[in-house]
């Protein structure tokens, strides 16, 4: 077997061009997956990341209900009429969604010891204006001790402290893109419209800077501050939730959902259309390494279909004195093998000094914005430089077969044949 | 022990081509044999067949009692290399290896090139090429290649040694040499020569001469004769 292993690797280095092009191949197959790779998969960490430390993991929301064509029948007729036709039929929202039960909850909640933290909420849509036009924007009033363990909206305080809405007293903390529509600073008032549509004036005392320009289109409030605002006291419509272990959100939550009427939502079920799009990048990211290995693989099998039509009288002699069929195909299978392996052993190391490059050019951030950019997040797990070692060693060992097989099918005599009868 | 044809025949292509037809005879062991005939007669074709290189379509090969056409794979391999050494018209020595290499080669298969050393070099030595085992084939004379490729069939010390137009493609001086060297290997280690040729002057210089002609063998000298012919 050794000498087959080391007539191989004298088969190789005898064509030096053609094994150095076939080698060119399976490097840039295996550089190319472990850079793609670590670009996409980085990515999606990264936006995981993101989303999972930036935001809560469970969303409990009050379920949305819908007047039903009958749904008022029995409110405004009782027993009157046993058929109620409605010239304008009943329609829309219910009432004003709230969550049923929060003590429920709350009780629930403080009882799991998978639960990190939770901040019970107001959320209500709201028109925000500082003499110029009203500017649309979320406005949560939350419990500022809980809401800041939920997500990362006190780490990401630019002016001020979250906990500065925490003695009541009409006090916002304000995103910075609402702060630059609104045209106003900090410690100034604006007028808050939420509710039945009475203005009231809050203090802004701090700002922040998400990173995101949506997210920072919001205000935070004191919740019995946004609950007298709203008219609606001692209700809440959100519960935000956070989990020691942020990878059971999705089973939490589907169990929760289960057992109570509200709307709940992990943060995966919630993003799950980027989640789509992550299975599409990661199936893109699989053609185009599959395209790379193709074509290496088809240098290889070419490379070594040359060699096996060159090498017959090697192939006749080696089985006259006694070398077997297994031998001869191990003879062409090992040089597919060995340029596999010298190929992605090569591709790696390039891959890594990419990936290495890579992280340090900047990433994120956006004019204007306070927080400095990033760099380029870019995975670099044992998993994709095993999984490119293996992609690149078996295309090369598929490749290797077809002619490795051909050429030990034939006989010597086969060979030798050509003009000896 | 001997190498006993029974019946032989052989059919090659597509449709069947009759190559050799009802060959019988029988080589003792230690017989220098020529085997010659015009191009086409089969004699190649037979000296495969009695090689174990190619399988019969009809009838038997017997090599030391042992029919071939009854082997497994693995054991036609063996035999091939433990019993047979066979040197080709054209030397086929692999290009990528030097000369002891390419002589050490079918050591190699059973990992015995180290036992084996000794043997190549002075096999190297007879045939006056101790000086050049570490060049290539292609750093050669045509004549020194073929003196490596019978090296190389002399290296596991092969009970039968067959020669198919060894002196084919070299010129007069060179095929005296070769001619020499088999006829000392048949001498000094009683090895049986099965030689293939064209060539009536090499062909007589064997103990017995078949002779054959469309597939069937029109003359024998016998396997009795002992010729001693000088070279």
């Amino acid at each position: 077997m050794i000498s087959m292993v080391s007539l191989a690797i004298r088969y190789l280095f005898s064509r030096k061009r053609q094994s150095l092009f076939t080698l060119l191949g399976i490097f840039l197959g295996a550089g190319g997956f472990v850079v793609i790779s670590g670009f996409f998969l980085g990515f999606r960490f990264f936006f995981i990341d993101n989303l999972v430390n930036n935001s809560a993991h469970i969303f409990i929301q009050a379920r949305q209900e819908f007047l039903e064509p009958h749904s008022l029948d029995e409110s405004f007729f009782k027993n009157e009429t046993k058929h109620v036709f409605w010239k304008s039929i009943p329609a829309g929202e219910k009432d004003y969604h709230r969550i049923e039960s929060p003590q429920g909850w709350y009780e629930r909640l403080d009882s799991d010891p998978k639960i990190e933290a939770y901040s019970p909420q107001l959320v209500v849509p709201a028109l925000f204006s500082k003499g110029g036009s009203p500017i649309a924007a979320g406005f949560t009033g939350c419990l500022p001790e809980k809401q800041a363990r939920v997500n990362t909206v006190a780490a990401n305080m630019v002016e001020g402290k979250f906990s500065d809405i925490g003695g009541g007293g009409n006090r916002i903390i304000v995103g910075q893109e609402l702060l630059k529509r609104l045209g106003a600073k900090i410690f100034e008032n604006v007028m808050v419209t939420v509710g039945v549509g009475k203005q009231t004036p809050f203090q802004i005392v701090g700002t922040f800077d998400s990173g995101n320009k949506r997210s920072d289109l919001q205000a935070y409030g004191p919740l019995a501050d946004v609950q007298r605002a709203n008219h609606t006291l001692n209700l809440i419509n959100e519960i935000d939730v956070r989990l020691f272990d942020y990878e059971q959100s999705s089973t939490k939550a589907t169990t929760w959902s289960a057992l109570s009427s509200e709307t709940i939502e992990s943060w995966d079920q919630r993003n799950s259309s980027i989640f789509t799009m992550f299975a599409l990048q990661a199936m893109m990211r699989n053609i185009i390494v599959f395209v790379i290995m193709l074509v290496a693989g088809f240098g290889i099998y070419n490379v070594l279909m040359m060699t096996v039509s060159q090498k017959m009288k090697d192939i006749a002699i080696l089985q006259a004195m006694g070398y077997e069929s297994w031998e001869i195909r191990l003879l062409f299978l090992f040089q597919g093998f060995l340029l596999g392996v010298v190929g992605a052993l090569l591709g790696l190391i390039a891959g890594f000094f990419i990936c290495q490059y890579l992280q340090t050019l900047p990433f994120g951030g956006r004019p204007g914005a306070t927080r400095p950019p990033g760099h380029l997040t870019i995975e670099l797990t044992m998993g994709i430089y095993l999984q490119a070692s293996l992609l690149s060693m078996m295309s090369a060992l598929i490749a290797s077969y077809l002619p490795a097989r051909a050429a030990a099918k034939f006989t010597p005599i086969e060979i030798i044949r050509g003009g000896a009868v | 022990m001997s190498i006993v044809a029974k019946d032989v025949g052989k059919k090659i292509g597509d449709p069947p081509t009759q190559i050799l037809t009802s060959i019988n005879f029988e080589i003792p062991d230690g017989q220098f044999l020529s085997l010659t005939g015009h191009s086409g007669s089969g004699k190649s074709t037979l000296l495969y067949l009695l090689s174990g290189l190619d399988c019969v379509s009809s009838g038997s090969v017997i090599v030391d009692q042992v029919d071939l056409s009854r082997m497994k794979k693995k054991e036609v391999a063996h035999f091939r290399n433990e019993k047979i050494g066979f040197v080709f018209q054209f030397n086929y020595l692999i290009a990528e290896l030097s000369v002891l290499e390419n002589v050490l080669l079918p050591a190699k298969k059973y990992g015995q090139e180290k036992n084996r050393l000794e043997l190549a070099k002075s096999i190297l030595e007879k045939v006056g090429l101790i000086e050049k085992l570490n060049r290539l084939p292609r750093q050669l004379s045509g004549g020194e290649e073929q003196r490596v490729a019978i090296a190389r069939s002399l290296v596991m010390g092969p009970k039968y040694l067959f020669a198919d137009e060894p002196t084919g493609s070299l010129d007069t001086g060179n095929g005296e040499i070769v001619m020499k060297m088999l006829k000392e290997v048949h001498e000094q280690k009683g090895t049986t020569v099965i030689l293939v040729t064209h060539e009536p002057d090499y062909a007589r210089r064997a103990q017995r001469q078949v002779s054959l002609a469309d597939g069937r063998i029109i003359s024998d000298s016998g396997p009795s004769l002992e010729l001693s012919l000088p070279v």
